[in-house]
């Protein structure tokens, strides 16, 4: 029973495909047509076989190649893809904070503060819960006066800087985070490096990936190696973080170079 | 049956109101005329197409106006709310991509703001009948009842469009056609008295949904009388059916959404 309870995710047998011609078929036209010269449809698996649980207080580092489905399995924890076999199973008591890139579920037209309103209300926090976290979005954020313009008049630096202090800011229990530190200055990423820390070491459940190994290895508890959309190596930082080093693969890669 | 916890879940129904509230801000915000525009837009409207077709129906001229105005009020609201609903996923795709957010939120965002857009409306509606209207009578306190199958018809109808549009993006003139079919063999443009009882045309408007539907406005407005059993029936009859064939839909396809959007 108790078990149960500290499981933040299990995934059960997931599987996750691409229609490989869905953009192209998205009229009626294409559709019948195809329909009737009985072209199948290309499929692209982007998951395949995931079996995972994840517990409270964890903190996972994903690598793997671009393209291995790191953003995939990423997207399908935050609910945004629905598999299309295999359980998804979330401790929905729990608040989950997608950091899927900077600026996510923002709208251009909008202020910042009325898409904090809104980001924090999809992450399950009421307007109260987030108007009392507005004053230290905006410090951290370093926005001042910008917090009322339109997002879509923010520089990249300001749009990040906002995403991520609302993501820390509103005390996640679950973060779900997609290689995002590459955005703004220096200063900056460090700051946010320092925030992640004090959440990690708050005992927020963190899910990360990152291109960054040596960052994974240092802060991770556990770390899981996705290759063509299968698990490949899942354990220790420092051992998955080796073998994926000298996995064939990236010989291969360093060799070509 | 409509929005269960199943379907919507409370952080996606606080987004659905809180979106709304901002866009119709940030629509009335930066234009000290924004507001008065939304009058004058129902209002212009109302006006041309009454002062054209009072010759056509051979009435004079408020009563005319009278008339059209009671369905065509409803009518517009209903045609907004398809087309926006219907458009509502495939625009959702900004955040759909990202969050996860309910897949009703979008469809229900839409629906909010037209209602409140539809409240400026009837309010300009009434302003004219202040002036053209002879008689108000009690017959008028039914009327946000009768908005209810209106409202749940064009909600459904457009989740169900909201479906097809996002897998076939070329829908949409078809579904523009349709609803241009349905409003001119409708009785919301033409007194359905105006034809034979025998003729053709009375024949379709009797088997029309949107006569039943118009009737929930035009009685109470125009006849000074209450809607029959019959309209509230079959009013929010197909009302019900539009909205359980829209939530299955969407509850049968959403998990294709995201590759499609």
């Amino acid at each position: 029973m108790m078990d149960k309870l500290n499981n933040i995710f299990e995934l059960n047998n997931v599987f996750v495909e691409f229609e490989k011609h869905s953009i192209k078929r998205r009229s009626l036209r294409e559709a019948l047509g195809a329909k009737l010269k009985k072209q199948s449809t290309e499929k692209i698996e982007a998951l395949k076989k995931i079996n995972l649980k994840i517990t409270e207080g964890e903190h996972i580092g994903i690598i793997g190649r671009n393209g291995a489905g790191k953003s995939t399995l990423l997207k399908v924890l935050t609910k945004v893809i629905i598999p299309n076999k295999g359980d998804v199973i979330r401790n929905e008591s729990k608040h989950f904070v997608p950091l899927l890139e900077l600026g996510i579920g923002f709208q251009g037209d909008l202020s910042g503060k009325e898409n904090c309103l809104l980001a924090g209300m999809l992450m399950g926090y009421t307007k109260d819960e987030v108007e009392e976290k507005l004053q230290s979005i905006i410090e951290f954020s370093e926005l001042g006066d910008f917090i009322n313009e339109p997002v879509k008049n923010y520089s990249s630096g300001m749009y990040a800087r906002l995403a991520f202090a609302i993501a820390t800011d509103i005390e996640p229990e679950v973060l779900i985070v997609d290689e995002v530190f590459g955005v703004g200055d220096e200063f900056f990423m460090r700051k946010c490096i320092v925030r992640m820390q004090k959440l990690m070491a708050d005992g927020v459940t963190t899910v990360f990936v990152a291109h960054n190994i040596d960052f994974l290895t240092a802060h991770c508890s556990r770390m899981i190696w996705i290759d063509e959309g299968k698990i490949i190596m899942d354990g220790d930082p420092h051992e998955v973080a080796r073998a994926y080093r000298s996995s064939d693969t990236s010989l291969k890669l360093l060799k070509a170079q | 049956m409509t929005f269960s916890k199943k379907n919507i879940d409370k952080p996606s129904l606080r987004f659905a109101w809180h979106f709304a509230i901002s866009q119709l801000k940030l629509k009335y915000r930066y234009t000290a005329l924004g507001f008065l525009w939304n009058f004058l837009e129902p209002a212009l409207y109302l006006i041309i197409l009454s002062l054209v077709f009072s010759v056509v129906n051979r009435m004079n001229l408020s009563d005319y106006a009278v008339f059209l105005f009671s369905a065509l009020v409803p009518w517009r609201y209903f045609e907004k709310v398809v087309n926006t609903v219907m458009e509502s996923i495939v625009n959702g795709e900004w955040l759909l991509k990202k969050m996860y957010v309910s897949p009703f939120a979008f469809p229900l965002n839409r629906w909010i703001i037209s209602s409140f857009e539809f409240l400026f409306s009837i309010s300009v509606a009434f302003i004219i009948f202040a002036f053209i209207k002879e008689n108000w009578t009690i017959h008028l306190l039914i009327l946000p009842l009768s908005i209810i199958p209106w409202a749940l018809l064009g909600m459904g109808l457009g989740m169900t469009a909201a479906v097809l549009y996002t897998f076939f993006r070329d829908i949409k003139p078809l579904v523009q056609m349709l609803l241009t079919l349905t409003f001119f063999t409708s009785p919301i443009l033409f007194n359905k008295d105006l034809f034979d009882p025998n003729s053709l045309q009375a024949k379709i408007m009797s088997l029309h949904p949107f006569t039943y539907l118009a009737a929930l406005f035009q009685k109470p407005v125009y006849q000074e009388a209450f809607p029959s059993v019959y309209d509230w029936v079959i009013s929010f009859g197909f009302a019900f059916a539009a909205l359980g064939v829209g939530v299955f839909l969407i509850n049968k396809f959403k998990s294709k959404f995201y590759f499609y959007l």
